[in-house]
């Protein structure tokens, strides 16, 4: 506690804050101000006559340093001590603001999460699913005439299976909102059972958007006998609103790729879902 | 799948389909139909609109083989061909 009392200061107002048992300031504690100056050696005599002259709420002087009132100036001068009072309200008003912007930031990290999911499903950006789009939909639509898009149909087998895979069209001429049907063929030339699994692809990426599958074969393990041969069809139509997109003006062919993985048993592929 | 793995690029998402998959036709019970669905497209220049009523006729030889989920044709987007065929002759 003297080392405080040591340092010399220049001015009052640095002093004030420096005293660090200074912590209540009464009215009859003005008079004795000059006592109070910061080159006395805080011994104890000058200690137990303070305490006199000032009502002192500390019961000891040891733990004057330790317990401080809260928002209590360390100031003594009075005429700086409504500005200080001042800043320290300010501050806790920035440190406040600071700390909603802090908090408010993690929070808007999180909602981040299902908002993006809902700008994605609103825009179809990337083409992930379009909300809105039911099964019911289909009943009501209305071809779309003057639109005539060329559907290709190409088909891929990995290098492990051995099926022939084909398509039994090379091409299929179908207006948006016309549902139609498109075929492959699949022949297990091998003398072993095997179960394939599909999946597809449509290009261009933006126009898979509205490509839309009611029926096919893709994402189940399906399963040919030795020396089989089945026809596997596609049950599609493209979205009504392709002809109203900006994007797909100049889209007029799309290609419909799959492709067929061998499927081991008891191992599922990973359906894709609606998330 | 797209296999260009740019963090940019849009990638293409595949979507399950609508009613699932088709069972497989083991024994061609529907074969003729799909054949006679073949021929219209080939004879008609790959044209869809022209071949729907085979269309029409292979799925509900499916569905009456218990190869397809019954529905009503109207969901399936046949609703025209449905109550349209005596307004069809007329046109013709």
């Amino acid at each position: 506690m003297g080392g405080l009392w040591i340092k010399r200061c220049s001015s009052n107002v640095l002093c004030g804050w420096r005293s660090s048992h200074a912590g209540f300031f009464t009215r009859a504690g003005e008079r004795v101000e000059p006592l109070l100056s910061p080159w006395w050696s805080g011994t104890g005599g000058a200690e137990r006559g303070l305490r006199r002259l000032r009502a002192w709420r500390r019961p000891s002087p040891s733990r004057d340093l330790t317990l401080q009132p809260p928002r209590r100036s360390k100031n003594t001068n009075p005429f700086t001590r409504a500005q200080e009072e001042e800043w320290r309200r300010r501050n806790k008003t920035v440190l406040t603001y600071v700390a909603a912007a802090a908090v408010g930031m993690l929070g808007a990290s999180y909602a981040a999460v299902p908002l993006y999911r809902l700008y994605c499903q609103a825009t179809g950006l990337g083409g992930s699913v379009v909300a809105g789009h039911a099964s019911d939909q289909i009943e009501t639509m209305v071809p779309v005439k003057d639109r005539i898009i060329k559907v290709t149909f190409n088909a891929d087998v990995h290098a492990s299976l051995q099926w022939n895979f084909r398509p039994q069209q090379t091409e299929i001429y179908v207006m948006p909102g016309e549902t139609a049907l498109a075929f492959y063929k699949a022949k297990n030339p091998t003398d072993k059972p095997v179960i394939g699994i599909s999946t597809y692809n449509v290009v261009p990426f933006e126009a898979g958007q509205y490509f839309n599958k009611i029926q096919c074969f893709c994402f189940e393990e399906q399963r040919l006998n030795p020396q089989e041969e089945v026809d596997m069809p596609v049950f599609f139509y493209i979205d009504p609103e392709f002809a109203e997109d900006p994007r797909m003006v100049n889209v007029e062919l799309i290609t419909l790729s799959y492709t067929f993985f061998e499927a081991k048993e008891g191992h599922k592929l990973p359906v894709p879902g609606y998330n | 799948m797209s296999t260009a793995m740019n963090f940019g690029t849009k990638s293409f998402q595949p979507r399950p389909p609508d009613k699932g998959s088709f069972p497989l036709d083991h024994f061609g019970e529907c074969k003729s139909f799909k054949e006679k669905f073949m021929k219209c497209l080939r004879d008609n220049n790959f044209e869809n609109s022209l071949c729907r009523n085979e269309s029409k006729e292979y799925l509900e030889c499916r569905m009456d083989r218990q190869l397809m989920a019954q529905e009503p044709l109207e969901k399936l987007g046949f609703r025209d061909l449905i109550d349209g065929k005596p307004e069809a002759k007329d046109k013709c």
